[in-house]
């Protein structure tokens, strides 16, 4: 873990399976200005470039905390290996990340950051992927993209070498939402699921709640005669509250004018197409159904209309008020306490929208001039994550074997680890940044099996194979180059050019008996008849009793005729008559 | 019902929401809980009520509800799962010892009684702490239990009249035993001082003793009512000024009657509520420092009335304020019970502030605005 440990800010994992290294995610700690802000790529190696140690890198999303310092590993630290992540994601990342270097290098006068030259040279070595499409990043390695929710080309991750697996989630929701559906993965079954757990402890309020808060500041707002600015992203939130605002409108009969700035269409326009080659059919539907930005209320912006008297509501790019249009209308509308911004997302330090999210009243602007803000400032997360119940809910649709929880606090995780631990008895493990993890798993390993062994096993009876009844067998394991082969011993003795070694053991019984040997040899012939039923015993005329294969002989000693010794032979296949005929003859005869 | 006609329906009720609500919130548990206990003026407990192993929970209410300066910038409507914990049974009783981080259970069935630890910063993880034994062996329903308000961990519990006894947390010895002629099934426990206590019966009897005394205590008969197979449930007000203590009876036909602690058996006020079923879930309760009284556990609707309107005849009334977000939000599959109240409580000190839980799991927080304040709307017309 070299991010996203128990730190709500950066996501960074490194994962080892099968001899393959991967990087999850390459996220920027937004809350620092210093190094710290970088995940710590000295765990993957301290010698510079990370080709070498790398196979691959993905990217689940376009966030920043996910991908923000992507162009400073890939450029700054080196690694010319792929980066794979979806179509959109590709197509967002480089616009997101030069907004961000552009803030912070311009506005806030940075210099240990990446260029904007860097940002193309990095997207030059995406793969972009597909959902549900395995690629094989090497001969050995392949990985899948599942559907995730939460944003546009967000994806959740299984990768596979040989027989072992491991999903990473990314950031992901479980309720669908107006304009994205809720995750899903099939019963994959990995060894590992990596899943964030940022609201693991939380309970979700409902979308509808939210919804209704928006409708109801900008309802209050408008009825005072006051102006309310929303500034977006062109595509994903700002359709869904586009939408919310139109039906509204049209309840409640409202006159007030709703406008989206101009900026919006051609983006918008570009991210659709992108957008309905990536959702499912169902949000498909919506989309097809209500043309892009063909709304009844909604119209297209001017900037003269700033200066319009009376109520409006105006969408507005870019998102964290940090320059554009958004801005210029923001400028405009701050000085009058019955107009409202609502921020519908994160901003990122430096930026306007993060000074006021942070109860900044006073704004220092270009020339020194500064700007009093007077209008009301609401803050909404829209953003879609899942909370416990949805973390359960994907836990049963993976099936994982083992749990990793990432991107939350340990302390406060204990019950939901004890939970998971309950209902499907798998392990649960919450590593820290900085720590690493090592997941036992129990990887099948298959074997070419011999004819002549499994006819020998098929005899024994039952059919074979029974997955609900695994068995034991006798064989020798013969590895060939890459080859496994499970032979009898008989075989590989063969193979192998070498002799099979007979082991006897022999046992010596005194026994008192006043009979001649021979006497006392049928003497046991009888009693061993009597007791091993169901055995073959012969008494052979070269003066030996036969038990299956085991021999008996008697001797007497010279001095005392009646002091017998009876010998037992038998041969390592028999060990377990041979032992138990030696304790029975150890006891004595019967008396006649 | 139509997907269409469910999702029309649901946000009609969205809009008319605006007006009716300052706040709300809509949350959806994994299981669904019987009871809701403060354990802060910012946390409550809920646990399950399933047949094997179930969870406790302790959360937090979303921090935007408190914020009261720069309400705006506060982002937060999620509750936040500060403590869970694992019961072996379900859990139909559950309160919180005041002064401590210890909530005891029972689980609706026999006369023990679960003894918690919530924790505190270290761990989120509830930790079960000990027993405390019950009198009854083979009651008909599960106990009732009332956490003693004095300092020291005390709690009074039982499931009958006749088996309600003090029991010290700490020591588990027994302080106090209520000694009763008959042995009536309890459906509260209550106290109404450091002291002194109702307990109040489903046949609608009102004991009321104190812990310090051994003598008898005083028994109120229920109000005269025409059904005599009703059952009755009994909330007292929590005014620690004796002085105003009021007690109010609800009986399974709808009846409610209003009465002066001093003097149980007479009536102050009554009225007729529109209730047709019983049920096993049923909440009456007083608002803290107000004359209304809220009612579930007979629908998906938790009712407000208030108690000025009521007079000394019997007369029906029409609910303040109707909370309906449960039964408008609960889609049930054709021939599926519908969604009813399981549990409902006031916040202690902001007063238009409930929260209320139903069979499907679903919990809500509400800020309701008196329909007086809307506008030309009489206070004697359900606002929805």
């Amino acid at each position: 873990m070299t991010g996203a440990g128990q730190d709500v800010g950066r996501s960074c994992i490194l994962v080892s399976i099968g001899g393959k290294n991967i990087m999850l995610d390459c996220g920027m700690h937004m809350g620092y200005n210093d190094d710290r802000r970088f995940p710590d790529f000295s765990y993957v190696t301290q010698n510079g470039r990370l080709t070498d140690f790398l196979d691959c890198v993905i990217i689940s999303h376009f966030h920043l905390d996910h991908c923000g310092a992507l162009p400073y590993m890939s450029e700054m630290v080196g690694y010319d290996g792929p980066i794979y992540m979806t179509h959109p994601t590709k197509a967002i990342c480089p616009i997101l990340l030069e907004d961000f270097r552009k803030i912070t290098v311009d506005k806030k006068g940075e210099t240990n950051f990446f260029t904007s030259q860097m940002i193309k040279d990095c997207m030059k070595k995406v793969v972009p992927l597909n959902l549900h499409q395995t690629v094989q990043v090497d001969d050995e390695l392949e990985i899948k993209a599942y559907y995730a929710g939460h944003v546009l080309g967000a994806a959740m991750v299984y990768i596979k070498v040989g027989s072992e697996s491991v999903v990473y989630t990314g950031d992901y929701n479980m309720t669908p939402d107006r304009h994205l559906g809720a995750a899903w993965i099939d019963k994959c079954r990995p060894d590992i699921l990596i899943s964030e757990s940022t609201y693991a402890t939380t309970i979700r309020d409902s979308k509808r709640c939210r919804e209704r808060d928006f409708l109801k500041k900008v309802h209050e707002s408008i009825e005072r005669g006051g102006k309310v600015l929303i500034p977006v992203f062109a595509l994903g939130r700002a359709q869904e509250l586009c939408i919310l605002l139109e039906t509204f409108w049209e309840r409640m009969n409202l006159k007030a004018p709703i406008y989206f700035s101009t900026g919006m269409t051609e983006k918008a326009n570009h991210y659709y197409k992108l957008f309905i080659t990536w959702t499912n059919q169902k949000i498909r539907k919506t989309f097809v159904q209500r043309n892009m930005f063909e709304f009844k209320h909604i119209k297209a912006f001017d900037r003269s209309y700033a200066d319009n008297p009376g109520p409006m509501v105006v969408f507005a790019t870019p998102g964290m008020l940090h320059a554009g249009q958004s801005l210029q209308i923001f400028k405009k509308w701050a000085g009058n306490e019955k107009n409202m911004v609502i921020m519908p997302g994160y901003c990122v330090q430096g930026t306007i929208g993060h000074k006021i999210l942070n109860g900044q009243r006073k704004l220092e602007m270009e020339g020194r001039a500064t700007l009093d803000v007077k209008l009301q400032v609401e803050y909404m997360s829209f953003s879609a994550h899942a909370d416990a119940k949805g973390i359960m809910q994907l836990i049963r649709m993976a099936e994982p074997r083992n749990m990793l929880l990432v991107h939350g606090e340990a302390a406060k995780m204990e019950f939901l680890k004890g939970k998971i631990e309950q209902e499907f008895s798998i392990d649960c493990y919450m590593p820290a940044n900085g720590e690493t993890v090592t997941v036992k798993t129990n990887p099948s390993v298959p074997v070419d099996m011999s004819v002549n062994l499994l006819k020998r096993e098929m005899a024994l009876g039952g059919p074979l194979p029974d997955p609900k009844k695994p068995r034991s067998m006798h064989g020798t394991l013969i590895m060939k180059e890459s080859s496994l082969k499970l032979v009898s011993s008989e075989q590989a003795l063969k193979e192998l050019g070498l002799n099979e070694h007979q082991l006897r053991f022999t046992c010596r019984v005194p026994l008192q008996d006043p009979h001649s040997d021979s006497e006392t040899l049928h003497r046991i012939y009888t009693h061993l008849k009597s007791l091993l039923k169901g055995y073959t015993i012969q008494h052979l005329p070269d003066g030996t009793v036969m038990v299956e294969s085991i021999v008996v002989k008697v001797s007497s000693s010279a001095e005392d005729a009646n002091a017998k010794i009876l010998l037992l032979s038998w041969s390592y296949q028999d060990e377990d008559l041979g032992s138990f005929l030696s304790s029975v003859l150890k006891k004595g005869l019967p008396k006649m | 019902m139509e997907s269409s006609e469910f999702e029309d329906a649901l946000d009609e009720w969205f809009i008319e929401s605006l007006t009716a609500y300052k706040d709300l919130h809509v949350y959806q548990l994994e299981h669904p809980t019987q009871v809701i206990e403060w354990t802060s003026g910012k946390t409550v407990c809920v646990a399950g009520y399933g047949s094997s192993k179930n969870q406790l929970l302790e959360l937090r209410l979303p921090l935007k509800l408190f914020a009261e300066e720069n309400k705006g910038l506060c982002a937060e409507r999620d509750f936040k799962l500060l403590h869970g914990g694992f019961s072996e049974g379900p859990v139909g009783c559950l309160r919180h010892v005041p002064a401590s981080r210890l909530i005891v259970t029972n689980d609706g069935q026999g006369t023990d009684l679960q003894v918690w630890d919530l924790g505190g910063d270290d761990s989120d993880v509830i930790r079960r702490t000990g027993t405390v034994k019950g009198r009854e062996s083979a009651p008909q329903r599960g106990s009732r239990i009332a956490a003693s308000p004095s300092s020291s961990p005390q709690v009074l519990h039982g499931a009958e009249s006749s088996s309600v006894q003090l029991t010290h947390l700490t020591s588990g010895q027994s302080l106090y035993k209520l000694e009763t002629d008959t042995s009536d099934p309890l459906n509260s426990l209550q106290f109404t001082s450091d002291a002194v206590f109702l307990a109040g019966c489903s046949n609608g009897r009102i004991y009321m003793a104190d812990t310090r005394v051994s003598a008898a205590p005083q028994m109120s008969p229920p109000p005269a009512s025409s059904g005599q197979s009703a059952v009755w449930w009994t909330d007292a007000t929590a005014d620690p000024q004796q002085a105003s203590c009021r007690v109010v009876r609800l009986s399974s036909s709808g009846h409610a009657v209003v009465s002066d602690l001093r003097k149980l058996g007479e009536a102050v006020c009554q009225a007729q509520l529109d209730i047709h079923c019983s049920s096993d879930n049923v909440t009456v309760s007083w608002a803290p420092r107000r004359n209304y009284i809220s009612v579930s556990g007979f629908s998906g609707v938790v009712e407000i009335y208030d108690t000025c309107d009521w007079r000394m005849e019997l007369r029906r009334v029409r609910p303040l304020f109707q909370h309906r977000g449960h039964e408008v939000s609960c889609r049930q599959a054709d021939g599926c019970d519908p969604v009813c109240i399981t549990a409902h409580v006031w916040h202690p000190e902001r007063p238009q502030t409930l929260l209320s839980t139903a069979t499907d799991g679903s919990v809500h927080v509400w800020d309701w605005v008196e329909p007086d304040s809307k506008g030309p709307e009489s206070k004697s017309e359900p606002s929805l």
